[in-house]
């Protein structure tokens, strides 16, 4: 962590709440996030909901399934400090790119910024925790064409399974 | 049904691990009327827990206990890594057991010919495909070809291939053996929901418990092999799902981890006898650690393929599995369709932005090819133990160490060429291929078979060089990975264990 981090009022806030309130996590080592920082994240929910829509930039999707992503992104944080830092990281490196709110920057300039973080650990994080739950999410697969569970409708046996009809005749 | 034995009978063979190799051996025993007792890390479950969500089924079968480095696709489950496979089941060449002599010494490999031959073999690859119910084989009709595989064959004629096939699958292309047909529902590494596809879950090991001479006991961790005074081992030390430790007393004891289960059980039986770890005389325990030279190559057609219609991987080409020395690598590689979802498209394409979502924006229009191919053992390839980290057990937490070869390198730069022409060549656009994808899925090697007891861990049948009465029974005593998926080697070499351990026990010798 850096010491711009670390000079931050919210995650000062958080440094002083989080004494003590360590539990076990899937790694038996996890910090749990202090709620204070769930209510600070919140306040950014907005940045990072158009960080996500820039990862994932599928134009016909509205806005409300990367909020949706990035709602769970943030309960997650809120039981793993290590990722709520990253969080942190991440919105602090884009505007501090800008010099000053990233979100009020043209596309091309968010980009721009998130291209400047992209080999950062905390980045790749964002990334993961993005595309796990966006190309898992059932409005996703509806706009790509992709129905998920079959077996309850028997397979694509009687359902197209080999109805391809582009390819060249045989020869 | 399922028998139970006393932890004092020491007439038990203990088999650990029940997937292709465990779950096959300890039918295959049982069937022959010797009893065994067969321990399973992971939790049993049934057909109905198989749903249609990889993400969810990784989490229910994955063996997701730490390990550091190199990651792996490996279960923890009754079943093992059977209940995800995609099922392919193609057969070693004659000239891949005998690597060191067929490419000569290649610079840093450690490789070694087998002690066996493909004519040794064949008639237990025979025995296994029957077992496994493969398609094209034995009376088994071909695979329905499906959309992915039609592209995978027409690209193979245009650029002039001449040996692929639909077949080759252990799933079922009839109702056979009790197991319906296979419906193409998708979804083969989240367990198939009707047992179409062939996994020791609902084979192998239901048909052990029916013949009274075989029980199971899952979520039950072997810990520790323990030996007597002679060097002979005596029985299975393991923790059960309250935490209770047990020792199950055995006349013989076959290892079936999984390669990195298997290195770590031997290596936490080192005693005053066995310093280095059981069997580890040689020193090879946890080395020559194998995976294959794979690589993913994905593309977006000019029409609808819709692969999510079908297995994961419906179909195969051969002709560049051969030992061509003109080119400029050892050995080949077999070229395989492989259908994802969305989640795994976005992970093999990478990245992130405009370039990443046309993939997932085409997500029905994508056809893609994966590769398998040799992967040369090399003595810095290897499994060891973190020196303090622990898991929930209170062992050493397993540290994996790979990378490529040279020749492997080589090899996949040839393989992405190959895949970019055959998916061009029916029009395939932004063909992009992932080096190393779903590379972990298939792991080999640290227990070697090897003629010479200073070249390997275990002989010709898998017994350990050290030791008469401890059998390696996985993809561990493989001597070379070969370009195949390795299951249907795996199950063959447990069905000719079988029949030794059987001889060997009629001749009082275990």
């Amino acid at each position: 962590m850096t010491r711009e981090d670390l000079s931050r009022r919210r995650f000062l806030v958080a440094a002083m709440t989080a004494t003590g309130l360590a539990s076990a996590g899937i790694g038996g080592t996890m910090l749990a996030t202090p709620f204070s920082w769930v209510r600070a994240a919140e306040g950014d929910a907005e940045q990072l909901a158009r960080i996500a829509r820039l990862l994932f930039p599928h134009d016909k999707l509205t806005d409300a399934v990367y909020v949706e992503v990035i709602d769970s992104v943030i309960t997650s944080a809120a039981g793993d400090a290590s990722l709520a830092s990253m969080l942190d990281q991440a919105t602090t490196a884009l505007n501090s790119f800008v010099q000053g709110n990233w979100l009020d920057a043209g596309e091309l300039r968010q980009i721009a910024a998130m291209q400047s973080i992209q080999d950062e650990t905390f980045f790749a994080a964002i990334l993961d925790n993005v595309r796990f739950r966006f190309y898992n999410h059932a409005k996703v697969w509806q706009h790509i064409g992709y129905p998920g569970s079959s077996v309850e409708f028997g397979g694509y046996i009687d359902r197209g399974f080999d109805d391809i009809d582009w390819l060249p005749e045989e020869s | 049904m399922a028998r139970r034995y006393a932890l004092d009978d020491s007439s038990v063979i203990v088999v650990i691990g029940s997937g292709a190799g465990g779950g096959t051996l300890s039918n295959e025993l049982a069937q022959k009327g010797i009893d065994v007792v067969c321990l399973e890390a992971g939790p049993r479950l049934q057909l109905s827990d198989l749903v249609n969500d990889p993400s969810a089924m990784h989490m229910k079968l994955s063996w997701l206990d730490k390990r550091l480095g190199a990651p792996t696709w490996l279960c923890k489950t009754v079943g093992g890594t059977t209940v995800r496979w995609s099922g392919m089941t193609p057969r070693f060449q004659a000239h891949e057991f005998k690597p060191r002599s067929t490419y000569g010494k290649l610079d840093d490999t450690t490789a070694i010919d087998w002690p066996i031959t493909l004519e040794e073999l064949a008639p237990y690859y025979d025995k296994a495909e029957y077992k496994m119910g493969v398609s094209g084989t034995h009376g088994m009709p071909p695979s329905a070809e499906t959309n992915e595989y039609k592209v995978l064959k027409a690209a193979a004629k245009k650029v002039g291939y001449r040996e692929y096939t639909s077949s080759r699958a252990a799933i079922n292309s009839i109702a056979r053996d009790g197991r319906p047909a296979c419906r193409q529902i998708g979804f083969c590494w989240s367990g198939c929901a009707i047992g179409a596809k062939w996994s020791t879950l609902y084979t192998e090991i239901p048909k052990a418990e029916s013949t009274d001479h075989f029980e199971l006991r899952s979520e039950c961790m072997a810990l520790k092999v323990e030996h007597d005074r002679s060097g002979k081992v005596t029985g299975v030390v393991y923790v059960d799902k309250n935490g209770d430790m047990h020792e199950q007393k055995a006349r013989a004891v076959c290892v079936a981890g999984n390669v990195i289960e298997t290195t770590r059980l031997l290596h936490n039986s080192a005693s005053n006898s066995f310093p280095d770890g059981l069997a580890n005389s040689s020193g090879h325990l946890g080395r020559n650690y194998m995976r294959h030279a794979t690589a993913t190559t994905m593309a977006i057609m000019p029409g609808e393929v819709n692969f999510h219609r079908g297995p994961r991987q419906s179909g195969l080409i051969f002709d560049e599995q051969y030992h061509q020395p003109e080119r400029d690598f050892a050995g080949g590689y077999l070229i395989e369709s492989a259908a994802s979802d969305p989640l795994t498209v976005a992970l093999t394409v990478g990245g992130w932005g405009e370039r990443t979502v046309d993939y997932l924006e085409n997500y029905t229009r994508l056809a893609a090819t994966w590769v398998t191919g040799e992967d040369p053992p090399q003595a810095s390839n290897r499994i060891t133990f973190h020196e303090t980290e622990r898991d929930q057990y209170g062992l050493p937490v397993p540290v994996l160490h790979y990378e490529f070869h040279a020749n492997s390198n080589a090899m996949l730069e040839h393989a992405a060429m190959t895949s970019r022409k055959l998916l061009e060549s029916v029009g395939g656009r932004n063909v992009y291929s992932q080096k190393g994808g779903g590379g972990g899925c298939h792991n080999m090697g640290v227990a070697r078979m090897s003629a010479d007891p200073e070249d390997g861990v275990t002989n010709r049948w898998g017994q350990a060089h050290d030791v008469s009465n401890l059998f390696v029974s996985d993809g561990s005593v493989f001597a070379s990975s070969a370009a195949a998926n390795p299951t249907l080697t795996i199950v063959a070499l447990a069905i000719r264990q079988a029949g030794h351990i059987a001889e060997r026990l009629g001749r009082k010798e275990l």
